[in-house]
């Protein structure tokens, strides 16, 4: 298939690995992170770790949406999903996240009128179907996603939807990057950029990273051969002494965005003082409300919201495995509690959560070995 | 995914790589026709991919 069988071309992957190790120094140990959940499902799916030099080591950043996820927001949204006449509907992902009485899985089958949506715009048509209901879209992700959510609104509010509401859960990357460089415990060399997001916002908004903290990025696309040369550029920046925005990814990526998108996500978001991440605590201004002019359509003024912060299950450690301070398979409960079949915590959830991807894709067996 | 039909109103029907079709918000890509390949997220296209780039 066009702009994807040519980035899967195992030879042109030998090549790469090939200048990978050229470019690196023996003895020095590199930490690069990704904070795209999709690059970490590539990087798995494809062994693409297993393409480089041992001294070369890919952490894993909080860019899986459903994983940041706090188990406060989920209560929340089974909260709202218990109200009668509502039809509550989200991400298929979304249902199995465990709050702290349960999934929204458990509370559909407890009863709830909970469906699963490919995107916001089916919710829309839900609401249309549906005008004696009130249909309440549960929208999580990054920039990548929002502004599919802000079209809908848009359109919901032409039409003159009065039973369509948002609960928007949705963040952005840059304060959690700011937040991960300024953590004393993560020494990371240099980051692959998320490439979906940087559709969106573009690559100018990453300048701060060398900038300020003096570290290379460069932006991603997705298939195997992208991460690899992504690799090598971030590599090839320390070699050479250089800290700077890069896009591998410019087939997608303009460097200023899509100011179509921008401008749909100014008109009907703004932005919170601060929001809970799972993992990373509160962060300032990197969460989404929904702006005065789509009040009529913020569930969060419709419903009485109980927005009670709840932490983590002990046995859990997604919060360490968001901040690539761990590996998956070093939390206590991987694999065994915590399954993609039972999840205890967010990151097994998703198949593009770390751990899910780990297990999913035979690292889980890999390891065991090992130990 | 590729477009197979632009339907009018900001909506494109289109398929993916395992050929399922689904309906696309189009409005943040511009006019497009059949055959124009588009990074889509959650029901939206949010670019078209550039050949010269690739």
């Amino acid at each position: 298939m066009k702009f994807v069988d040519e980035f899967r071309d195992a030879e042109l992957g030998r090549v790469l690995a090939g200048e990978i190790v050229a470019v690196v120094e023996p003895g020095r140990h590199y930490k690069v992170m990704e904070v795209c959940g999709g690059h970490t499902h590539t990087i798995y799916k494809y062994g693409v770790d297993d393409l480089l030099p041992e001294n070369v080591e890919l952490v894993h950043g909080p860019g899986c949406p459903v994983c940041v996820i706090p188990m406060g927001r989920v209560d929340d949204g089974i909260a709202v999903a218990m109200q009668p006449d509502v039809i509550f509907t989200c991400f298929g992902d979304m249902m199995r996240v465990p709050g702290s009485d349960g999934t929204l899985l458990d509370a559909k089958a407890d009863g709830a009128d909970i469906r699963m949506v490919y995107s916001p715009l089916d919710a829309l048509r839900i609401a249309r179907e549906n005008p004696d209901r009130e249909v309440v879209f549960f929208a999580v992700g990054f920039e990548t996603t929002a502004p599919s959510t802000a079209l809908t609104l848009m359109r919901a509010k032409a039409e003159g939807s009065s039973n369509f509401f948002c609960f928007s859960n949705h963040v952005t990357i840059v304060p959690p990057l700011r937040a991960l460089l300024e953590s004393p415990d993560l020494r990371l060399d240099g980051f692959i950029g998320p490439g979906h997001v940087s559709t969106v916002v573009g690559a100018r908004p990453f300048e701060f990273i060398p900038a300020d903290y003096g570290k290379p990025i460069v932006i991603s696309g997705f298939e195997p051969l992208d991460l690899l040369q992504s690799v090598y550029l971030v590599l090839r920046q320390l070699a050479e002494g250089r800290c700077e925005v890069e896009n591998q990814y410019r087939r997608v990526v303009p460097y200023d965005g899509n100011p179509s998108a921008l401008q749909v996500l100014e008109e009907v978001f703004e932005l919170r003082p601060h929001f809970e991440w799972r993992g990373l605590g509160f962060i300032s201004h990197s969460g989404l409300k929904l702006s005065d002019a789509y009040a009529d359509f913020d569930a969060e003024l419709r419903y009485e919201i109980p927005g009670v912060r709840v932490a983590d299950p002990k046995a859990c450690q997604c919060g360490e495995v968001l901040k690539g301070v761990i590996k998956p398979w070093e939390c206590k409960v991987f694999g065994t509690a915590c399954t993609p079949e039972r999840p205890i915590g967010t990151c097994m959830v998703s198949s593009e959560g770390a751990c899910a991807a780990y297990y999913n894709f035979g690292r889980f067996a890999r390891e065991r070995e090992v130990v | 995914m590729r477009v197979i039909e632009a339907r009018g109103d900001g909506l494109a029907n289109c398929a993916g790589e395992d050929g399922a079709t689904t309906t696309v918000m189009i409005d943040l890509v511009g006019p497009v026709a059949p055959g124009d390949e588009l990074l889509v997220h959650a029901g939206t296209a949010i670019a078209r991919l550039q050949e010269a780039a690739a």
